[in-house]
């Protein structure tokens, strides 16, 4: 932030302000938005009364854990697709060192990190996965019937920053200091978006399973 | 004989949906006195709603695909997309919601088409789906906005109004109900001297709700249920007044007050006879 009042410039505007805003935008309605979601199950009557903490568990615990449900199992392709660009995504933006770096040099805080070749990999993967998605939001036709505008958006949301990250340590395509610009900007754009787009999904799946979760145990089924 | 293709319904909002033509009082008659501010209002009351249900879908589904598998429609019509179960959705509900209701009567029929006959409301889905989204609650809440509209299927539209009149699918008053019991009874004592069908026993241990089509078209089922009951030697009872017949067919419809009603006298007579259990055929 002091950086960005001694010099005024577009890296420091997105490295300073910018990254403040971002992380109050993205905590402050990520909060709100699972609250309202609470509140709204609580005036349901039927929603909190149903929920089962055992299925519950069980179901997030089968939906997360790679072929741990009948529908991965049965469409190991997409299940493969879906793990590496999930775990990618969200593991290594946190264990990267030189985010590690900044919030040392930031905050004075920072935890293990990856090795820079396997943080170099797991990024290509998302990127590879997200063109996969992409591939397949065209040509599988149950997909392609229901995609709108918005899904490329989305997917567009998850791809840039990684696109970006993974040219600007190349040092490729433009200078790194532009690149590295963009990266920032397209990565505060992601987690401004999570809480408001269907990128939610990243909280409501536990949600979402619980409920579903619960209602299959009380018909004396399972949901995985 | 093939159906030309100039004889197909297509639908106005996605070419891909194609049908054979389907004629059906309920749907093609029902609609022609509908208002637009009629169907406007009745979708904002029932999908416009601000709760956990529908809102948890809406801002869920990320339109993987994932749930089409589960579907018997999809899988038996060749992978048609039209049949997945987020297509269903897409076709319904949230067109509706993107239109803020402001959609026309032929919209509602072809939305009652999907959602009466193109859907189950077997809950597989939700069963596939990564997120478990409870897709069939929003495919019932479309029904919900046909059947307010009044546009339902003939045949089930008839069996919500009977039940909503005399609270069985079939059209039988109390006193139907009754006379075939008593007919079964007789019908049977050829065969077995002491086989009696209690009616409104109290204290009974089980009390035995058939379905409709029982009385009123399969009554040797009464009379093998009657049978069984003698030879297991349970004290059994069956009802002498409504509720007696457990297909809820308000339910599919979701007609929720019949519904209620229903269920209500399903536990009131069971309740009033002080038994132990209920018995339902399935």
């Amino acid at each position: 932030m002091l950086d960005f009042i001694r010099d005024p410039s577009i890296y420091n505007l997105v490295r300073g302000p910018f990254v403040w805003i971002t992380f109050l935008v993205f905590i402050g309605m990520s909060i709100y938005k699972v609250r309202r979601l609470y509140l709204m199950a609580k005036n349901e009557k039927v929603v909190l009364p149903s929920i089962n903490g055992v299925a519950a568990r069980r179901s997030i615990l089968h939906w997360v854990v790679p072929f741990g449900s009948r529908n991965w199992r049965m469409r190991w392709p997409i299940t493969v697709t879906t793990f590496v660009f999930h775990i990618g995504l969200v593991f290594t933006p946190i264990f990267l060192l030189s985010h590690n770096i900044l919030w040392y040099e930031s905050w004075g805080i920072s935890w293990w990190s990856l090795p820079e070749k396997t943080a170099d990999i797991m990024t290509l993967l998302v990127i590879i996965t997200c063109i996969v998605f992409f591939l397949r939001r065209i040509f599988a036709p149950e997909v392609r019937f229901v995609t709108s505008a918005d899904d490329f958006l989305i997917l567009g949301i998850s791809f840039f920053p990684f696109l970006t990250g993974f040219l600007a340590y190349h040092d490729l395509l433009l200078p790194y200091k532009t690149m590295v610009i963009l990266h920032m900007l397209f990565g505060e754009a992601m987690l401004i978006a999570i809480p408001f787009t269907r990128l939610a999904h990243m909280f409501y799946f536990f949600m979402t399973r619980a409920f579903m979760g619960s209602q299959a145990a009380g018909w004396g089924g399972k949901d995985w | 004989m093939a159906v030309k293709d100039k004889e197909k319904i297509v639908s106005r909002e996605f070419p891909e949906y194609i049908r054979d033509p389907n004629p059906d009082v309920g749907l093609d008659e029902s609609i022609k006195d509908l208002k637009p501010e009629q169907i406007e209002k009745t979708i904002m009351a029932v999908l416009g709603a601000q709760t956990a249900r529908i809102r948890a879908v809406m801002e869920t589904c990320i339109h993987c695909g994932l749930c089409s598998e589960a579907c018997q429609w999809y899988l038996s019509s060749d992978k048609d997309p039209t049949f997945a179960p987020v297509a269903k959705m897409k076709m319904t509900a949230w067109e509706m919601l993107k239109r803020k209701g402001k959609v026309d009567a032929e919209f509602i029929k072809q939305a009652a088409r999907i959602v009466f006959t193109e859907c189950n409301i077997c809950h597989r889905c939700s069963m596939y789906c990564p997120y478990g989204l409870d897709i069939t609650f929003i495919i019932g809440l479309v029904r919900r906005i046909c059947f307010v509209l009044g546009v339902v299927p003939q045949r089930m539209m008839d069996q919500d109004h009977s039940h909503a009149t005399v609270l069985n699918q079939v059209w039988y008053t109390q006193n139907d109900w009754v006379d075939t019991m008593q007919w079964q009874e007789e019908e049977v004592g050829a065969e077995f001297k002491d086989l009696r069908i209690p009616i409104d026993k109290e204290g009974a241990e089980i009390i035995w709700y058939p379905l409709g089509g029982e009385p009123k078209t399969n009554t040797y089922h009464i009379e093998r249920t009657a049978k069984i009951m003698m030879v297991a030697g349970v004290d059994w009872t069956v009802a002498g007044r409504d509720v007696w017949d457990t297909s809820n067919m308000p339910m599919f419809l979701r007609d929720f007050t019949t519904m209620n009603r229903v269920v209500r006298g399903l536990y009131d007579n069971a309740a009033r006879l002080r038994v132990k259990k209920m018995a339902l055929t399935e």
